[in-house]
């Protein structure tokens, strides 16, 4: 069984707890405009984008580090949209849960419920997005199913403690007024382990270059906003801390 | 600078003194940069420039020395006081790189030394000693009188006729018999222990409320800014190349981890003081305590580049290995840089010279005929008999070296005057010889390009390769030698087979050669002189041009190659046998890498101990290294760069990121780009 990445990152000290390696895995079912891993947006590979390899061998290579992980490590699924490729997955979370590796994933959870299913049985760490709320923004912005979103939601936090909420924060989406109040109200129905709330950043536009895509450009968003952000989601007692990915 | 000076000695070889003298104006100059002042220097300097005569026997010129010394006192703890202007005419090698025992200086007053020398029997050795014995009671009634109180006196008088008691006493005395060693001659000289060997003076000032922890700390901080004074003048090679290294914290026989106060205060100390010198080494093992490795890396991340460690769990094995005392082995310190040195029972030369592995490897491809070469075993076998003819050569150079007779390094190693056998002449207990070695890498690298171009893509011929090196690889930079994947840094069994099987060929062909005084030839994968001894070497099969630096220590030069990943292949580098003399893993990181993921690295390094690296330092990164790897990126391909909070290779960043950064690090450090 193979699934396809684009890249295996050893030694990631932000994706999840202790030292991990984070594979990146090729495709995504939403469309961010703010994307800062572009080559993972299509499944297909594009150029030097894009890698088809065996589980064992990707077994392999996620145990290389298996001495680092002691400390609370383990492997992040990232991607893309990871759960895409779960049931393929399957066999290797199966394993590597023998072997009590730990599992993290980064999900922004637009996918079909059964994925998740796979993902609740094996995964330890959930780091989740929360991106646009609104349906018709999310549908329009993103070609998003909000429905979905709030499904697999509810799903997780029936089964699940350790999650993690991340929100890219910018002034056209996230900040505005009726966003915020629905990003509140999630927060607070749900009550996460912890939000972590990052700038966007422009480092991806290199890759955007070598895609030949455009990269879309954001307002600045200041410091004081974002803590005035983190303050207003304190405000609803969830642990909170901005992310200087 | 080694090569300057040697040239410098040459062109006026005349006169012993003008060569001396011009080396120390040249050393002044180095720092200064400033003519005019350095001519004033040298002005000032003539006439008062001092050797003695070398018709003297040694004790004699070391005395003469030593009465000769115009000391003054310039601070109001200790007196420490070096002359660039008095020293002794050395025309051998002098006894370098080393540690002295200072524990025997604390222990013994200048009487009970003297008692000794009355109980030898009479000779050369005896004498030369009582000399220095003199010369040492002309040096301490000096140094009296410019003691900046009585304290100070009361702790200098003693030195004739007390053990150290207290506290500042003791480091008093370590900074007295340090400033001898400096004034006769020896380059690059260790502190040694000092946590452990100031520990029973710390705690009995403490108990008695002679002192406070407070008073404590700003008595080592006073130590170490002495120390650094006369950085001009102690730096060997390069400025800053001193060897004034403190060895910190290590396990015990009994298999618990040693630390107390000051080795947290020593570490605190030079991360305030910001100097590049004097430097700490800390031995670290399992069990070593959280926060003592915290404290590291909040020094280390200030960029002074130490604390360097060096693993226990895996240095003492290999010493015991080797066959030092097991007893010994615990209280290892390392030459001035990092090469493990039993102290006070060795004269064992850590750093004489250093093997170039490519040496023998490029003699090859000049000199066989290549196309009778078919496989990695054939090139293999060919590259061991070059290897054993210039092995057999580097021991034969060093065992021909002539030393020049040391009274001063054999008054710290009680076996000397036990057998009364000068320490250049095995009177000590361990006498080897210990080279560095550099282009392991590059070697290595060559014959994994080779095997995958040659023999299995049989892309070229490996006479066509070779011809292509001689020529600079001018007009076929496409051929991308550096730029695969397997090379030497990759946790991969081929690079790891073909590491270990070069260097315990070394080791063979070194089992059974012994000194003149009956020592072994030892030596270890890390040396300074990567850039010096690869200036004018031809092009190497691993992709690197004329000229360019040899691969650092123990590094990689594959882009993107993960610290997990380096650290995995050096604990499985076999050090075993004489292959353990120094064996430094060298990484760069970035401050604010470290500054953001300060939990996170301090779990790296504590687990890399477990994992097993012999010995570790870290690189970080200054705006200098950024514009050089914004302009050839492809000599910094490992560079770690903070952009906001996260990590990226420098490379991998858009321009205008690397332009911030540089600007930012040089507002930082005062410059304008």
């Amino acid at each position: 069984m193979k699934v396809r990445v684009t890249n295996i990152q050893r030694f990631s000290l932000q994706d999840g707890p202790g030292i991990r390696t984070t594979v990146f895995l090729k495709g995504c079912s939403i469309c961010c405009p703010w994307c800062a891993n572009p080559e993972n947006i299509k499944y297909e590979t594009q150029g030097q984008f894009g890698y088809d390899i065996e589980l064992d061998e990707l077994e392999k290579e996620i145990l290389k580090d298996e001495k680092f992980y002691k400390l609370g490590g383990g492997v992040t699924f990232s991607g893309g949209e990871p759960l895409l490729q779960f049931d393929r997955l399957e066999p290797l979370l199966q394993g590597l849960n023998q072997q009590n590796i730990n599992i993290c994933i980064e999900t922004a959870l637009f996918v079909p419920t059964s994925l998740l299913e796979i993902a609740l049985k094996y995964v330890d760490e959930f780091i989740v997005d929360i991106k646009i709320l609104d349906n018709t923004e999310a549908r329009k912005v993103l070609n998003a199913d909000i429905e979905l979103y709030y499904k697999n939601i509810q799903k997780l936090f029936q089964q699940k403690h350790n999650i993690t909420f991340r929100i890219p924060v910018t002034k056209e989406y996230t900040l505005q007024e009726h966003n915020k109040t629905k990003i509140l109200e999630l927060l607070e129905k749900y009550k996460p382990k912890q939000v972590e709330i990052f700038k966007l950043h422009r480092l991806a536009k290199n890759k955007y270059e070598t895609l030949k895509k455009e990269m879309a450009e954001f307002q600045e968003v200041t410091d004081d906003e974002m803590e005035n952000f983190l303050k207003e989601i304190k405000n609803v007692k969830i642990n909170a801390r901005i992310c200087k990915i | 600078m080694n090569k300057i000076i040697e040239l410098i000695k040459k062109i006026i070889n005349k006169s012993d003194k003008l060569s001396n003298f011009t080396v120390i104006v040249y050393k002044y100059n180095r720092k200064y940069r400033n003519m005019p002042k350095t001519l004033l220097f040298a002005l000032k300097g003539i006439f008062k420039f001092y050797m003695p005569s070398t018709k003297l026997s040694k004790g004699m010129q070391i005395r003469k020395l030593l009465e000769k010394l115009k000391v003054k006192g310039n601070n109001d703890k200790f007196v420490y006081y070096i002359d660039p202007l008095k020293m002794l005419n050395i025309k051998n090698f002098a006894i370098e790189n080393t540690t002295i025992d200072y524990e025997i200086g604390l222990e013994k007053s200048l009487e009970d030394m003297q008692k000794e020398n009355e109980k030898m029997k009479d000779g050369e050795y005896k004498e030369n000693q009582k000399q220095l014995l003199l010369g040492i009671a002309e040096l301490i009634e000096k140094e009296k009188k410019v003691a900046p109180n009585e304290d100070v006196a009361k702790n200098i008088e003693n030195i004739k006729s007390k053990k150290a008691e207290g506290f500042q006493e003791a480091l008093q005395r370590i900074l007295f018999y340090n400033q001898i060693v400096w004034q006769t001659g020896h380059h690059l000289n260790g502190l040694g222990r000092l946590d452990k060997i100031l520990d029973k003076y710390y705690k009995k000032d403490i108990k008695e409320n002679k002192i406070t922890k407070e008073d404590a700390r700003s008595l080592i901080n006073e130590f170490m800014k002495l120390l650094h004074e006369n950085f001009w003048f102690k730096s060997n090679a390069l400025l800053g190349d001193t060897g004034q290294v403190i060895i910190l914290g290590g396990k015990e026989p009994n298999g618990e981890y040693f630390c107390n106060d000051l080795t947290y205060m020593f570490i605190e100390e030079i991360e305030k003081l910001q100097l590049p010198d004097p430097k700490v080494l800390l031995r670290v093992a399992k069990n070593m305590p959280r926060e003592l490795m915290e404290t590291s890396v909040k020094c280390i991340k200030t960029g002074i580049g130490c604390p360097l460690f060096s693993n226990d769990e895996v240095v003492i094995p290999q010493l015991i290995n080797f066959g030092y005392d097991e007893k010994d082995t615990y209280n290892y310190v390392t030459a001035a840089c990092w090469e493990p040195l039993i102290t006070g029972k060795s004269f064992d030369q850590n750093n004489m010279k250093t093997i170039v592995f490519l040496k023998p490897f490029t003699e090859m491809l000049n000199k066989e005929n290549l196309e009778e070469i078919h496989n990695q075993e054939q090139l293999m076998e060919k590259y061991k008999t070059y290897l054993e003819k210039y092995i057999n050569e580097f021991f034969a150079e060093l065992d021909g070296r002539k030393f020049e007779t040391d009274p001063v390094m054999s008054l710290f190693i009680p076996h000397c005057n036990k057998v009364g056998i000068d320490v250049t002449e095995g009177g000590a207990i361990y006498n080897n010889y210990g080279a560095t070695s550099v282009s392991l890498a590059n070697t290595v690298n060559a014959i994994i390009n080779i095997n995958k171009f040659v023999f299995q893509e049989k892309k070229y011929t490996l006479s066509e390769l070779n011809e292509l090196r001689k020529n600079n690889f001018e007009n076929n930079e496409n051929i991308q030698l550096k730029d695969q994947g397997i090379r030497y840094g990759k946790d991969d069994d081929n690079v790891l087979e073909i590491t270990n099987t070069i260097t315990k060929w070394v080791d063979e062909i070194l089992k059974d050669k012994t000194n003149r005084m009956g020592g072994k030839l030892k030596f270890g994968l890390s040396a300074p002189s990567y850039i010096d001894e690869s200036k004018d070497f031809e092009a190497s099969l691993d992709g690197r041009k004329k000229g360019d630096a040899f691969i650092v220590h123990i590094s990689s030069d594959i882009t993107s190659n993960p610290y997990t990943e380096l650290i995995q292949f050096a604990s499985k580098i076999d050090y075993s046998g004489n292959r353990f003399n120094g064996n430094v893993i060298d990484f760069m990181v970035t401050p604010s890498f470290m500054e953001n993921n300060f939990e996170k690295f301090t779990d790296f390094l504590i687990l890399s101990i477990d994992i097993g690296f012999f010995q570790m330092q870290m690189n970080v990164v200054s705006s200098e290294t950024l514009i050089k790897a914004k302009e050839h990126p492809e000599e910094f391909p490992n560079l770690i760069v903070r952009v906001w909070g996260f990590s990226a290779y420098f490379n991998d960043l858009p321009e205008e990121y690397k332009n911030v950064l540089i600007e930012r690090a040089l507002k930082n450090e005062g410059k304008s780009y």
